[in-house]
């Protein structure tokens, strides 16, 4: 797992082992407790970031890339969670109730949520209003 | 934190206390706790979630196979759940209307 500061953020990569996506929740719930003292916010973010790490790392993610997720704090505070190799951009049409959702999990967290594809890159982009605490 | 399954049976039911958190390394640990479960013919199950820390969509398709699971059999699962952050995950996945959802352990067992 590689770690680095930016001037506004940080951005952590990790291999795609599931055990390892606590790791991003715990980093994304720190730098949500930076712009707010609000719990339930720090909580979304921990939950929504989780929720994008784990359909990144996928259920079979040997051979493949890492994850990389950037958190960076602006007027928003922004996450974008990047992967190499092929993603599921949406559930599946029978998943109804049989299934995991975490599409509807997270469409139903953020407002702001974006999928990108470019060549065999996906980056999902979501982000939140932010009053910076001192 | 890992995640913390402790089994007791009372008055008909088997209850499995979770205590950590159910994500995506977790969650296959409680789905062959329930798979053991339901195999040893144990098919009416109270999910006590109220030492839960975390939840993400995929302990809820571990909750949502053994419920069909403990359906197929004519048996239920009943979860307790108190926290607010992890009710608005049932709801917003629409799944507050799927499973019966109980304040305490004296709840999910008085009711049939």
């Amino acid at each position: 797992m590689g770690v680095a500061r930016t001037s506004t953020g940080i951005t952590v990569s990790i291999a795609r082992d599931p055990a390892l996506v606590r790791t991003v929740r715990l980093i994304a719930a720190a730098v949500a407790r930076r712009t707010s003292h609000d719990e339930e916010f720090v909580e979304e973010v921990r939950l929504a970031v989780g929720e994008a790490c784990a359909l990144m790392v996928g259920e079979d993610p040997e051979g493949q890339g890492p994850v990389t997720v950037r958190l960076a704090i602006g007027g928003r505070l922004k996450v974008d969670v990047v992967a190499s190799g092929p993603v599921a951009v949406a559930d599946s049409p029978d998943s109804d109730v049989d299934g995991v959702e975490p599409w509807a999990l997270l469409r139903g967290l953020i407002d702001d949520l974006a999928v990108q594809r470019e060549g065999d890159t996906t980056t999902l982009s979501m982000s939140w209003p932010v009053a910076l605490t001192a | 934190m890992d995640l913390s399954l402790e089994t007791r049976h009372e008055g008909g039911h088997t209850i499995i206390e979770v205590g950590g958190e159910i994500d995506v390394y977790t969650a296959p640990k409680l789905r062959d706790k329930i798979t053991e479960l339901v195999g040893n013919g144990e098919y009416n199950l109270v999910i006590d979630m109220e030492k839960v820390d975390f939840l993400d969509s995929t302990g809820l398709g571990v909750l949502v196979g053994g419920l069909k699971k403990v359906r197929a059999h004519d048996g239920s699962m009943r979860l307790i759940c108190n926290q607010e952050r992890l009710l608005k995950i049932f709801r917003i996945t629409g799944l507050a209307k799927v499973f019966v959802i109980h304040s305490s352990q004296a709840d999910a067992l008085a009711e049939h």
